[in-house]
């Protein structure tokens, strides 16, 4: 449908068309069909005389080639008598050329108003009286095209052409406007910098120039804009000596300055180089879009206010970077002891929070979880960490509140990852309270315990900002306590307590404290509230560290070494209760505001639960005996003991990690005879991490340790080739299978009931294998045809795993995770992969049926094939 | 040499949601007597009437055609699946063609239930049954709804074949509704996005809710007469019909394992060949086209069949923008069934309806400039499908 363009029946415009560009303009349109008013005032470039010669030659050209026009000798400035000369000979009229112009060039200092003047009536005011006269007959008829003609000296400048580039870039926006207001009417208005050698140019530019900026080569852009096929508008495009090209805005992603502060100078300055870089830029193109970032400023603009001390903007919701940290048993002890606990070196109950050996099982006091968590915040606040924002110093603040909350129960020794965020920020007035809370994860990244640290900061309140919650909460009812507890701190508590880890001075040094107004060094808040726990503890949950869940206090007041605590106790709910601790001989109430959370049922691990009746009911009560691997490592003792030579071939010693339930196991096939022990080794060859359930299923044989390594279940730590010779593994769990009667003889775990069976058992994953098999096929090469440089993404599901097949390279790599930018992506079920691997379905198939969702390069897919053969 | 029909008159009414409707015999009497308005011609002068409608009971035509007159004429009820309306025309033409009758009304109405299409006798063989063992051997039976898991698996077919992109489909509707804004009559003339039909709950891979149309009620008709006729009525510079041929399916539809042979692409392109040697005008030379966009996947495929791109080539005939306004050809100017809405019975008049005014020139906002030669495609699964090509000289 390649036709030609016409424009019959349309009448068209061209406003100095008598010569130049004008002239190709309008013999092109009337070659095409349409009826042309030439109009040429048949001046002088430089806007003197009047002629008819050059509008009448125009005429007189296009009759001669058949077409029809009339010429028209008003100048611009009566643009109503052309558009009227127009309706007169043709009876409408439908595409305007604004083309007529003048030049004035001078310096700027030598130009006269005149200069100026005269150029804005030709090109602008023209250019307005002969569009407006025409606008209402094409708003009317539902179509019209308008052309303005502008200059790459609007856009760009040019010497000596200080009025012309006014004038020229001014047209560019009369036309975006008339462009916005006449779509709608499908009139089209777009405008044009034309390089073209003119009467305008000709006395500036060299011949070889002018030769190529021949006119001819600007109006088919300007027949085609006018043209009814054509849609554009409000476009500007520079075109000239062959090439033809649109121009738009571009705007620097640019700075975005917080209303909520004084805009300044030197923040102008400080951002200037962001001001003006465009390598993030947008490309506006209307009012709407070049609002855009305002709009987007203007709820963040706003702010949470903030004064000299506390950006609150800035600092809220900032984390710092994590810190670690670790404890042992000895830390534990020292804790206990530091907050009241074994008084009475007899009482067991007490006893197995001070002593590692202890005959009930040590344990750590909950409120240890306070210790590693505040100690992180320190250091990393002692470390030149600090929130953006936050501009007060040490001597302002105040320990105000604490929250802690244990999540998993606190292990007897552990490495801990602190991660600390500005949670609130509130505004009390004259004062601040700012809350930081620290998350601390094992080393699996489960979280252990979560606290949050209120500090009260003097003075850098009243912004105006959120006053945070006013209610009081954790009152003490009317009522009677339901149990109270005395307790005399030693005199020298402060000293202990301190090795926990807070070391200020404030608490040993007696000048130090006398100089913060202080009689004498005053004990940490944190030791207070270590009593209080306890007393919590003792008084409604029978001494059990595993029943606790949280504890909130508020530090009312400051308590001396050697002085009485008494903390008053109400229970408001089966796990509820509110407390209030004084001190005794002052009758000043130090921690106010304070409730402690039970669990209803002693918290243990989840996998743990099954197991725990049967801790309660009176078995055996070591840590791991819910471990269902105990059976397979007495297992593996009796086989050791009856394979002597293993200890010969094998020179290796073993360490066992074992998760859900935790525990830990060290097979010695180093020295002696060989061992088995329950615990971690000092030191081992290699040593697995992994789940309880899939070391039972590995040494079973229902799993394999290649796939668990490649689905990531299985970490080994060391020397993995040392894990190659544990294959006797499996011999040792049939062996005990075949005798079931002597294996279990020897586990202390026999009576208790069976071993808890996980809910569902999760799938096998096949892909591992497949893919590992693969990676071998692609070693022995030769490499898949099709595939050169694709870099295949797998996306593996039920059970999840992804693995990279990247023939970047020859022969082609395996490996498991994600590619950054991979050519096609594939997701399909672990078990469809195997169905794909054993050749059940061809790749074309899958697809068909949907086992295969592929994205990217899809028919890179067509060579699925190399999965064939692989299971 | 069979006698030339013309399309005098047209009508349709506003195309609406199941439950939303008039009863069927309101909607084709008010599209009946449009149509009649349109050509200028009173009820007595039809001679024949041929009433499509899928769901309903027997003669449900007559109850329809009654409301505009009781003449005693021949009312043949017509039932052919989505291609019911376009059936309907074609026995119109037919009959003017054989000079059996100077005048005939083509009606078609629909009354749809909510929901994917479904069977509505279960005690007895679903005529589609040799399509669905087709299906059940390449690619098994999911829970979505039947049609688009036929046509979804096509368009898998397609994308497996040329690697084409999921947008590509998208892209179709972001088109029909883009089309539909102009569209008076069209159920769905909100525009979407692409975004927004990409993120559409997924019917059936590689089709979202927004690539499906939807139940729809309805009605539209045509005046079709002779040569004769229409000068008698002042009508000589009718739309008349160049060519126009019925398919139903072939050999392939079962013998080959094929998705897109399933669902009817060997019976399109055998008509539409049959079209253009009838006319002796090419798919070049058509300006403006509606097509059976019952789904995305076909709209793509059916690209192909008309021959309005080379087979492959559909993807960069969509993205570049060729199957609309600007491009090579416009299709679905109405919108299409994604858009207009599907009511069976009488899509291929509402379709028909829709070339007339354009090639009238009085399509408003969405007419196809200077459209000189349109093509027409409706298509049942079952199957039959007709295309018929329209021009004005």
């Amino acid at each position: 449908m390649a036709e030609e363009l016409r424009f019959e029946g349309k009448v068209a415009i061209v406003t100095g068309a008598g010569g130049g560009l004008g002239r190709a303009h309008a013999l092109l349109l009337a070659s095409r069909g349409a009826k042309l008013v030439v109009n040429d005032l048949g001046g002088g470039r430089h806007g003197g005389g009047k002629s008819s010669a050059a509008a009448d030659q125009v005429v007189t050209d296009i009759k001669a080639a058949g077409g029809e026009a009339v010429a028209n000798y008003d100048s611009v400035e009566d643009g109503a008598k052309i558009v009227q000369n127009a309706l007169d000979a043709f009876g409408r009229v439908d595409i305007v050329v604004n083309n007529a112009g003048v030049l004035r060039d001078q310096s700027f200092r030598k130009m006269t108003e005149e200069d100026w003047e005269v150029i804005y009536r030709v090109h602008v005011l023209g250019g307005f009286r002969v569009t407006h006269a025409a606008w209402p007959h094409l708003i009317e008829q539902g179509y019209g095209r308008v052309i303005m003609t502008a200059s790459a000296a609007g856009i760009y400048g040019n010497f000596g052409q200080a009025n012309y580039a006014m004038a020229k870039l001014g047209l560019v926006g009369f036309a975006q406007t008339l462009a916005l207001e006449g779509k709608k009417k499908n009139v089209l208005v777009n405008a044009i910098a034309p390089l073209a050698g003119s009467r305008l140019t000709e006395t500036v530019m060299p011949k070889e120039l002018l030769d190529v900026l021949k006119p001819e080569l600007v109006s088919p852009l300007v027949a085609w804009l006018c043209h009814e096929r054509c849609e554009e508008t409000g476009g500007l495009f520079e075109v000239g000596g062959g090439f033809v090209g649109k121009l738009r805005w571009e705007r620097a992603e640019g700075q975005s300055f917080r209303l909520s502060r004084p805009m300044t100078i030197e923040g102008v300055a400080k951002a200037f180089p962001t001001i003006v870089d465009f390598s993030r830029s947008t490309h506006p193109t209307d009012l709407t879009q070049s609002m855009g970032p305002v709009l987007a400023n203007l709820p963040t603009a706003k702010g949470k206010g903030g004064n000299d001390f506390i950006d609150v903007d800035l600092a809220l919701g900032h984390e710092l970077t994590p810190e670690p940290s670790s404890y042992d048993e000895r830390d534990l002890a020292l804790y206990a002891l530091a907050v009241g606990a074994a008084k009475d070196p007899l009482d067991p109950s007490q006893l197995k929070y001070v002593y590692e050996m202890a005959g009930e099982g040590f344990s750590a006091l909950p409120t240890y979880g306070v210790i590693p968590a505040v100690n992180a915040l320190v250091k990393m606040t002692a470390s030149g960490q600090q929130a953006p924002g936050i501009h007060y110093g040490f001597e302002r603040v105040l320990h105000g509140e604490q929250y802690l909350e244990i999540k998993r129960p606190l292990p007897t020794a552990a490495k801990l990852t602190h991660k600390a965020k500005i949670k609130d920020i509130f505004d009390k007035g004259k004062n601040a309270l700012v809350v930081t809370a620290i998350t601390s994860f094992d080393e699996k990244g489960r979280e252990v315990v979560y606290n949050e640290v209120t500090t009260f900061v003097r003075g850098a309140g009243g912004w105006g900002g959120d006053r945070g919650p006013v209610q009081d909460v954790n009152v003490p009812p009317e009522r009677a306590p339901d149990a109270v507890f005395e307790e005399k701190i030693p005199a020298n508590a402060a000293l202990l307590y301190r090795l926990t880890g807070d070391i200020n001075p404030l608490h040993a040094d007696p000048a130090f404290a006398k100089n913060f107004g202080f009689q004498r060094p005053i004990l940490h808040g944190l030791c207070t509230f270590g009593y209080a726990a306890r007393h919590v503890l003792e008084a409604f949950a029978g001494g059990d560290a595993r029943l606790f869940k949280s504890i909130k206090v508020r530090f009312a007041d400051s308590v001396f070494p050697g002085e009485t605590l008494k903390t008053e106790m109400w229970r408001e709910s089966k796990t509820r209760v509110v407390l209030r601790t004084s001190v005794v001989e002052r009758s000043k109430v130090c921690l106010s505001n304070a409730a402690v959370e039970l669990f209803d049922e002693p918290l243990v691990p989840r996998a743990d639960k099954a197991a725990a009746p049967a801790a309660a009911a009176g078995a055996p009560a070591a840590a791991s005996a819910a471990s269902p691997s105990r059976e397979v490592f007495a297992a593996i003792t009796a086989y050791v003991a009856a394979h002597p030579e293993l200890v010969g071939k094998t020179q290796s010693l073993f360490g066992f990690q074992l998760s859900e339930p935790d525990s830990a196991w060290t097979l010695d096939l180093a020295t002696g005879a060989g061992s088995v022990t329950e615990g971690a080794p000092g030191k081992s060859d290699a040593t697995f991490v992994m789940a309880d359930a899939d070391f039972l299923a590995m040494v079973r044989g229902e799993a394999d340790a290649q796939k668990l390594y490649f689905g990531g279940k299985l970490k080994i730590k060391g020397n993995m080739m040392a894990a190659q010779k544990l294959s006797f593994l499996r011999d040792a769990a049939k062996e005990a299978q075949g005798k079931p009667a002597a294996a279990t003889a020897a586990a202390p775990a026999a009576a208790a009931p069976p071993a808890p069976k996980a809910d569902k058992p999760a799938p096998k994953a096949v892909a591992p294998a497949i893919f590992g098999a693969l990676e071998k096929r692609l070693a022995a090469g030769p490499a898949p045809a099709g595939v050169e440089g694709a870099v295949f993404q797998f996306t593996v599901t039920e059970p999840d795993a992804s693995f990279v097949v990247d023939f970047s390279k020859a022969p082609g790599a395996v490996r498991s995770g994600k590619a950054d930018a991979p050519t096609v992506t594939v997701r399909v079920t672990d078990a469809d992969l195997v169905s794909l691997a054993k050749s059940e379905v061809t790749p074309a198939q899958a697809f068909q049926q949907g086992k295969i969702r592929v994205t990217g390069q899809s028919l890179l897919a067509h060579a699925l094939g190399f999965l064939a053969g692989l299971a | 040499m069979s006698r030339r029909a013309y399309v005098i008159g047209v009508g349709m009414i506003k195309f609406a949601k199941p439950g939303a409707s008039e009863d069927y015999w309101e909607m084709g009497s008010k599209a009946a007597k449009a149509a009649l308005a349109d050509a200028g011609v009173p009820y007595a002068d039809v001679e024949q009437a041929m009433v499509g409608y899928v769901y309903g009971e027997s003669t449900c035509g007559q109850r329809a055609v009654y409301e505009v007159g009781l003449t005693g004429i021949p009312v043949v009820n017509v039932n052919n699946n989505c291609s019911t309306g376009s059936t309907a025309l074609w026995l119109a033409r037919q009959a003017i063609a054989g000079g059996e009758a100077e005048c005939v009304l083509a009606l078609g109405f629909e009354k749809m239930e909510k929901g994917a299409l479904g069977s509505k006798y279960n005690d007895r063989a679903i005529p589609v049954e040799k399509h669905a063992g087709v299906m059940a051997k390449v690619q098994g039976f999911t829970s979505a709804p039947a049609a688009a898991q036929m046509f979804g698996g096509a368009g898998r077919e397609y994308m497996w074949k040329y690697g084409t992109k999921r947008e590509t489909f998208g892209k179709i509707s972001e088109k029909a509704r883009r089309h539909a804004a102009n569209n008076p009559y069209a159920l769905f003339a909100e525009p979407l996005t692409l975004d927004e039909i990409m993120a559409a709950p997924e019917v059936f891979d590689p089709l979202t809710r927004y690539q499906c149309c939807p139940p729809t009620c309805g009605a539209a008709a045509a005046i079709v007469c002779s040569e004769d006729f229409a000068k008698k009525h002042g009508k000589a510079g009718a739309v008349y019909i160049a060519a126009q041929a019925m398919t139903t399916d072939y050999a392939s539809t079962f013998a080959e394992d094929s998705m897109m042979k399933m669902v009817g692409y060997d019976m399109t392109a055998n008509a539409a060949r049959r079209v253009y040697e009838q006319a002796g005008v090419g798919p070049a030379d058509v300006d403006v086209v509606e097509l059976h966009d019952c789904f995305t996947a076909n709209e793509l495929i059916t690209y192909e069949g008309l021959g309005l791109c080379p087979e492959g080539g559909a993807e960069k005939f969509i993205w570049e923008g060729q199957n609309t306004y600007g491009g090579k050809v416009v299709t679905n100017p109405s919108g299409g069934l994604l858009s207009k809405g599907h009511p069976l019975g009488a899509t291929g008049l509402a379709q028909c309806t829709e070339l007339v005014w354009q090639l009238r020139g009085q399509a408003e906002k969405r007419q196809v400039k200077g459209a000189k030669v349109a093509l027409q495609h409706n298509l049942g699964l079952g199957g039959a499908c007709v295309v018929t090509m329209y021009r004005r000289d």
